[in-house]
């Protein structure tokens, strides 16, 4: 398995895919510097909990489309190259599908390390109130990470059955805003929808009073039956595309 | 001489169709395999499903004797190299670098890149992408590939496809020097009569999914030997003589077909006749070009 990995590193040479990742980082960084420039002191005591409100928000739209990005990239050489009929003549069409998930992996961590770093150093910049909620971030990270692996796992599955490609980078760009609307949907319907999942295991919530239009944030309990649901999810996805992957004929 | 590939009954089919039926293919070890057919014929899906990349709706396939089966399909392929339809490349790599990723996933020493980029006489054009390569140097870069782990099987689909005259003729020097050099066993698919004659030692030829013909190129050849054409005011007859006389005869439309003969021979055959009151009225000779058994096992024009 190594082997195939370092393989499918060497596959990305040149393929500027860590670019993606950062000019989407980058973005993230604007969205967070520009929706915190204009609170006042009073409101960054809550700093951190408007954060861990915000970027669920925004990974809504931005993971989706990391995820369409990566899995596209490193699955379009063996279309375009007609690859996979000699690779599956030289090792087993499930290892292919597991390197390739697993380099996959690594930038969609990157992506989630990337956004946290963000949090914590604007947090420490800008003096947030309060001690640093180290165990609501590193639930952030493995909340983004379960949904976001989850999301890469369905767009890779799509990318390695469909060689045209615009298939499944619309179908990114189409999950992430119906994650972002999905905001709006009743719990039980966002729970059907898996781009919804970054809102639906948020740790914080928002009440907004109409009359002063002050926002006040509130720490929630964690979604466990959330949580469940979409690592079942992850696993039904993973087995779906890995077996259609590997019947299907080249 | 062992089989290296036999398949039984080898079927495929799509919907209601049979892309590929009954094929009962016999490639000996050590030969030149020339698998001729027009394009749509059932070549690739019989290739891809030898290879396991395809899954037989009926039949088995052997590999070095063992049936293969999704267990043991790549243990049998450790010996196998592939070429089929285009050759298989990432563009944005270098030919070096393409040849590492396939010689790792292979587990093959390192040293047998820079041998097979010697072999195919791409040494110079190693550390070129290959989206700037050109078809041949594409093909050759495949073929390279396919003989990394220097395998006992190599299965080329056809591998001059696209390629100019100079481009297929280089390739077909490069394939005919396999066996002897490597003792490999080379299965070699083509819709080009003119490549497999001048390539193959044994033929297959395959028309709608079947196997039509199966054997040496030379016996092949002898179908396209000269005969000659008889016609008599009573062909009955004359094959009675033929017969009697030992000639071999064949009966074709008012012609009896039979070997050519020295001209002494055929003057005593027609003395005979003559003397049995049976008119001669014509001999002709005929010769059946390769083009014309081809067209004749596959119905469909010769490509040349």
């Amino acid at each position: 398995m190594s082997a195939a990995i370092g393989m499918e590193v060497l596959k990305t040479k040149g393929r500027k895919i860590w670019l993606v990742v950062a000019v989407m980082m980058a973005v993230q960084l604007l969205w967070a510097g520009w929706a915190i420039s204009n609170k006042d002191a009073n409101d960054l005591i809550q700093g951190w909990m408007f954060f861990l409100y915000q970027f669920p928000m925004l990974n809504c739209i931005i993971m989706p489309v990391i995820a369409a990005v990566v899995a596209s990239r490193l699955s379009d050489v063996e279309h375009k190259g007609q690859t996979f009929k000699l690779l599956e003549t030289i090792i087993p069409a499930q290892r292919i599908f597991a390197a390739k998930f697993i380099w996959g992996s690594i930038y969609m961590l990157g992506a989630a390390l990337g956004q946290l770093a963000i949090m914590i150093g604007m947090g420490f910049v800008l003096h947030f109130g309060g001690p640093v909620p180290w165990g609501a971030l590193a639930s952030y990270l493995f909340f983004t990470l379960v949904v976001s692996l989850t999301i890469y796992i369905f767009q890779q599955g799509v990318s390695m059955l469909v060689a045209n490609q615009m298939v499944p980078m619309t179908l990114g760009l189409v999950g992430g805003f119906i994650g972002l609307f999905s905001m709006f949907f009743p719990q039980g319907l966002q729970k059907l929808i898996l781009w919804s999942y970054y809102g639906v295991l948020m740790q914080v919530g928002m009440n907004w009073d109409e009359t002063t239009r002050a926002t006040d944030f509130y720490w929630t309990a964690i979604d466990w039956s959330g949580l469940g649901l979409i690592l079942v999810f992850f696993v039904l996805i993973y087995g779906i595309g890995r077996i259609l992957f590997v019947r299907r004929e080249v | 001489m062992s089989n290296i590939i036999e398949t039984e009954g080898l079927s495929k089919q799509y919907g209601n169709i049979y892309r590929v039926k009954d094929v009962d293919l016999k490639v000996p070890e050590g030969a030149i395999y020339g698998f001729l057919g027009p394009n749509g014929a059932g070549k690739s899906t019989t290739l891809k499903m030898i290879l396991g990349l395809a899954k037989p709706t009926e039949g088995e396939i052997a590999v070095f004797g063992k049936r293969v089966n999704s267990k043991n399909r790549l243990e049998n392929l450790k010996n196998v190299g592939s070429l089929i339809e285009s050759p298989s490349y990432y563009g944005h790599l270098t030919g070096e670098e393409n040849l590492r990723i396939f010689q790792t996933l292979r587990g093959v020493p390192k040293q047998n890149i820079t041998e097979v980029l010697k072999i195919v006489r791409l040494e110079n054009q190693q550390s070129k992408k290959v989206s700037q390569y050109s078809l041949g140097m594409k093909q050759r870069l495949g073929l390279a590939s396919a003989l990394l782990g220097y395998p006992k099987l190599l299965i080329l689909d056809e591998p001059t496809n696209g390629l100019d005259p100079a481009g297929i003729s280089e390739m077909r020097e490069l394939i005919q020097s396999l066996p002897q050099k490597f003792g490999m066993t080379v299965v070699v698919s083509s819709h080009l009569l003119s490549e497999i004659d001048q390539l193959a030692t044994r033929v297959g030829i395959i028309r709608e999914g079947e196997l039509v013909y199966q054997d040496s190129l030379t016996k092949l050849h002898q179908y396209s030997k000269q005969h000659l054409a008889v016609r008599t005011m009573n062909n009955e007859v004359t094959k009675a003589f033929l017969s009697q006389n030992g000639v071999a005869w064949e009966a074709e439309d008012d012609y009896l077909i039979i070997p050519q003969m020295k001209d002494t021979m055929m003057a005593e055959i027609s003395k005979a006749l003559g003397q049995n009151n049976i008119g001669l009225v014509r001999i002709e000779e005929r010769k059946k070009s390769l083009e014309d058994i081809f067209l004749e096992l596959t119905g469909t024009a010769v490509s040349l």
